[in-house]
């Protein structure tokens, strides 16, 4: 982390400053307009209010058959206004933004609240001063280097995953940036903004062999500079991609039935995110619809698990310095030592069950009011060696590599599919199983897990979480664990 | 901005394209305004309103191309957008099989026999918009007392207008308006607790069905799935439910885009004139079903939208191709490029319908004896290239051609292509619900991931 300390004096004190300029300079958001405009909500009854401003730039560049056929550029710009009065929320934005269409948003939002009060005084605003440094120092250059350079990569790419094995038919790679920068105004005057670097590489390969097809899948990216997708981390990618197509390629039908199952490190942390992260969640949790809701002092994992939601990790996809209300990030300890501790809170419904925000008040884009959301989740490392968790399986699943997964928060019902999976007979690895969903119980197949290892490994930062129809970018993190009793959805 | 005045910015904006250097472009414009309120428990929860307006620009140099897009419908915005596209469309390289449909003006068909637009749009009061949500809810609750929690029930209209302009000559544009109602609630009995919901939408508001109606059926649903249990792991018949059987539909549409077949990404790749389900099953598609989700005068590309027949009696009749992926393969587009402001075509299907077979629901579960009647499904488990399909299912276990009870946590998994193939009923209960539709399927036999 050498690096980010060295960049930490040139720009870390200023980024949220130079946000608030930029949005001043460009919509002529000044201090005295949003004073103003959000304090003209104030005399009805409402307990909160805040205006979201968002500028994002995004370019997208992709290859096939050994050319890059596509690149994209899009720009999107907004504000919501949102306005609080007990549970309810209004909602309205703008994309042209602009003092009189501001003080039209508050208006439509406002009508949420019951009173006729006639607007308040205008409000005083304090820009939020943050001690600490960002999370990804990244400049704007650093991120949206020449096309060139991106094309050069993708080229890469495709040269490496060839070069790798002749069954390789077709290579797909894409890169995409974004610098998002956003302002949060706060009717109790906070002022906070926030610049935020996202990329992410992908590569995927299609084997033949066998009189077979299979693809095989790597991504990888996070809040850190181009220069860092370079190199090492993008020949990886295409030969795991490779590697996985090729495994594949020799895939039986996978065993089906309730089995033990070790899950291998990383993004094998889906299981996490489904299991008990969303059931996890404040606002499922106050309405009272999650499996998990009243349920805080309660055993719903076996001792060995500590799971944590933390967005303040460096660089990392699901970090955050200010969540999307303005709210610091955190480290908030979900499950300690199976015991359910906390929460995932947003302010609405922090205050609403009076507790405090925990900092995951997230959103897509100003087209969407927050709600609670994780950042990366994470169960920390145990004591056992990987390998000898992967040897107790007398008959069972190990399954490394996951696609994507979905819960049912009221049930607690959760699946998880695999696309990297071996079948495991008296301790040793038999043969690769075909795609299989997993399946269970949040609030009770985490009471199943009977070993832990000491390998916590973070997934290379590919996740985006789906919820109410808003996507966000999540990290996970998981050691090596195995569960008893998990229902494997294969066909044999 | 009315019709006239979004066509005539996006010829300028082409215009403007060509004068800085590119040889082809075609530019969308979408206009959406969404208004969402939502009750819970009795009390509005939430009122939303999304008025929102984006812009993208398609490039070509010759025959490299680039995708730029905006929300920022300023001059001098839109000048930076048309700059950056020609730059960029400098970096990309040359696709000899790239470019624009090259199908011309064409004739485009009034918006107005797709009955998807009510015009003049009603005034809807906030009041009115409460109350039919508020009535929704309370059915619900009032259906059982079971039924203990709520996520609310939410009404929605949505007004979207679109436009399209090329080089070509391409000019057209195309409106609809969606009303939805919809219910989710809770049942609770002892340590069971189930969700379910329902949700009704049309294009006219004067044809959304009662409110009490929609919540009634999300009350029933959430109730029948109380104390669900979990089957032995088995293999047996199952039935998807016509709400799920449209998933499967959408699965086997995936597999026949023009763009996987070049890719070699699809299970259905060689398979044009061969069969690839039971004779039972003839899929269309209708990009001008009167009042259907997915009509539309023409595709994302401007190429006027026809009827055509996907697959007869089981026998693959066609591929669906864009322009680009036409042309990859040696064929014309078929109309279904869908498009979004930001990304370049893809394959896409407006209406698709599966044709009804003569059996009720009823008469379903009698020809499936036992087996697993599939209600919801979760889960990305469905694999494209090879058709391995694995989900986790939601339902009810059948015997004597009788429902016993729910189930739950449960896998069901098989291959598309032998699934599709061993398709033996085909329902009479189709219901014009959503852009994909189709009556309920029993298929022979299916691996049931349960207990043990």
């Amino acid at each position: 982390m050498k690096r980010e300390e060295m960049r930490m004096d040139k720009k870390q004190e200023s980024f949220s400053l130079e946000v608030m300029k930029f949005f001043e300079s460009r919509f002529g958001a000044h201090e005295g307009i949003l004073g103003e405009t959000l304090g003209s909500a104030l005399g009805h009854q409402i307990d909160d209010a805040d205006l979201y401003f968002e500028y994002t730039t995004a370019e997208t560049l992709s290859l096939e058959e050994g050319m890059v056929k596509k690149g994209g550029r899009h720009v999107s710009q907004g504000v919501g206004a949102r306005i609080l009065a007990g549970e309810k929320t209004g909602y309205a934005i703008t994309e042209e933004i602009r003092p009189e269409t501001l003080r039209e948003i508050v208006r439509t939002a406002r009508a949420i609240s019951l009173g006729t009060g006639h607007g308040g005084n205008a409000l005083r605003l304090v820009p939020a001063r943050r001690e600490t440094m960002s999370l990804y120092p990244v400049a704007s250059d650093e991120l949206d280097v020449p096309l060139s350079l991106k094309k050069g990569l993708l080229l890469e790419a495709d040269r490496v995953a060839r070069s790798v094995d002749p069954r390789v038919v077709q290579v797909m790679a894409s890169v995409a940036t974004e610098m998002k920068s956003v302002m949060v105004v706060r009717r109790d005057g906070l002022i906070s903004a926030d610049r935020l670097p996202l990329i992410r590489v992908n590569v995927t390969v299609i084997a033949e062999g066998n009189g077979q097809r299979q693809t095989g899948s790597f991504g990888y990216g996070g809040r850190i500079p181009f220069a860092e997708v370079t190199g090492e981390p993008l020949h990886h990618a295409a030969r795991e991609a490779v590697r996985q197509a090729l495994v594949n390629l020799e895939a039986r039908p996978c065993p089906t039935g309730t089995m033990p199952v070790v899950l291998g490190p990383g993004w094998p942390g889906i299981l996490l995110h489904e299991a008990i992260g969303h059931g996890l969640e404040g606002d499922f949790n106050r309405k009272g619809t999650s499996a998990f809701s009243g349920r805080i002092g309660e055993r719903v994992a076996s001792p060995l698990c500590t799971i944590i939601d933390d967005g303040t990790l460096p660089h990392r996809r699901g970090s955050l310095n200010v969540d999307d209300e303005g709210t610091p990030t955190q480290r908030t300890v979900l499950i300690e030592k199976g015991i359910l501790k906390g929460y995932l809170q947003d302010r609405h419904n922090a205050r609403l069950m009076g507790v405090s925000p925990t900092g995951n008040g997230r959103r897509e884009s100003y087209a969407h009011p927050p709600m609670p959301r994780m950042t990366n989740t994470i169960m920390l490392s145990g004591e056992s060696n990987p390998e000898e968790i992967v040897r107790s399986l007398d008959k069972g699943l190990y399954a490394v590599n996951f696609g994507g997964g979905q819960v049912d928060i009221t049930s607690g019902k959760f699946v998880f599919s695999t696309s990297e999976a071996y079948w495991v007979e008296n301790g040793r690895i038999q043969y690769p199983v075909r795609g299989a969903t997993l399946i269970g119980n949040g609030p009770d197949a985490l009471t199943r897990v009977s070993m832990v290892g000491n390998d916590l490994g973070l997934d290379p930062g590919v996740g985006t979480c789906g919820k109410d129809g808003q996507s966000v970018p999540v990290g996970v993190g998981l050691p090596t664990i195995r569960l008893e009793d998990l229902t494997v959805g294969g066909t044999a | 901005m009315n019709d006239k005045e979004a066509l005539d910015l996006l010829s300028f904006v082409v215009d403007r394209a060509k004068t800085l250097g590119a040889t082809a472009a075609d530019a969308l414009l979408i206009d959406s305004d969404d208004s969402v309120v939502g009750v819970r428990k009795g009390d509005v929860e939430k009122i939303q309103r999304t008025r929102s307006r984006g812009m993208g620009l398609r490039v070509f140099r010759g025959h490299a191309q680039a995708i730029v897009s905006t929300s920022d419908m300023d001059r001098n915005a839109l000048e930076t957008l048309v700059r950056g596209a020609v730059s960029m469309a400098e970096e990309t390289q040359p696709d000899p099989f790239s470019g624009l449909p090259g199908t011309g003006p064409g004739s485009v068909a009034p918006v107005s026999s797709l009955d998807i637009l009510e015009d003049p749009s009603p005034e809807i009061s906030q009041e009115e918009r409460i109350r039919l949500a508020t009535e929704a809810e309370r059915a619900a609750f009032a259906e059982d007392p079971r039924i203990q929690n709520s996520e609310g029930a939410e009404f929605q209209s949505t007004f979207v207008r679109s436009y399209l302009v090329n080089t070509d000559g391409f000019s057209g544009g195309s409106a609809r308006s969606l009303y939805g109602l919809s219910c989710s609630v809770i049942a609770r009995e002892d340590d069971s607790m189930e969700r379910d919901y329902w949700y009704e939408q049309s294009h006219f508001y004067r044809r959304l069905p009662h409110p009490e109606e929609v919540g009634r059926h999300a009350g029933r649903r959430a109730i029948s799935r109380l104390h669900p249990r979990r089957p032995k792991t088995t293999t047996c018949p199952v039935l998807f439910d016509a709400e799920v059987a449209r998933t499967l539909v959408s699965h086997l549409l995936g597999a026949l885009s023009g763009y996987s077949l070049y890719r070699n990404a699809t299970y259905l790749k060689d398979r044009e004139n061969t069969r690839v389900a039971s004779t039972g099953i003839t899929i269309r598609e209708e990009p001008l079903l009167p009042g259907g989700f997915g009509s539309r005068p023409f595709d994302g590309e401007g190429v006027i939208s026809r009827p055509k027949v996907l697959v007869e009696h089981g026998i693959l009749k066609m591929y669906l191709f864009d322009a680009y992926s036409g042309r990859k393969s040696g064929r014309s587009s078929t109309g279904n490029a869908s498009r979004s402001l930001g990304d370049s075509p893809h394959v896409g299907v407006s209406n698709v319908l599966v044709d009804q077979g003569t059996r009720s629901k009823d008469e379903l579960l009698q020809d499936m004896k036992s087996g697993l009647y599939v209600t919801e499904l979760i889960g990305f488990g469905v694999n494209q290239v090879t058709g391995d399909y694995s989900r986790g299912a939601f339902g009810f276990w059948v015997e004597d051609g009788e429902i016993q009870f729910p189930v739950s946590e449960l896998t069901i998994a098989g291959n598309l292509d032998d699934m599709f193939q061993s398709i033996v009923e085909v329902g009479n209960d189709r219901r014009i619900r959503s852009s994909i539709s189709s009556p309920s399927l029993l298929l022979e036999n299916m691996r049931v991931g349960g207990n043990g």
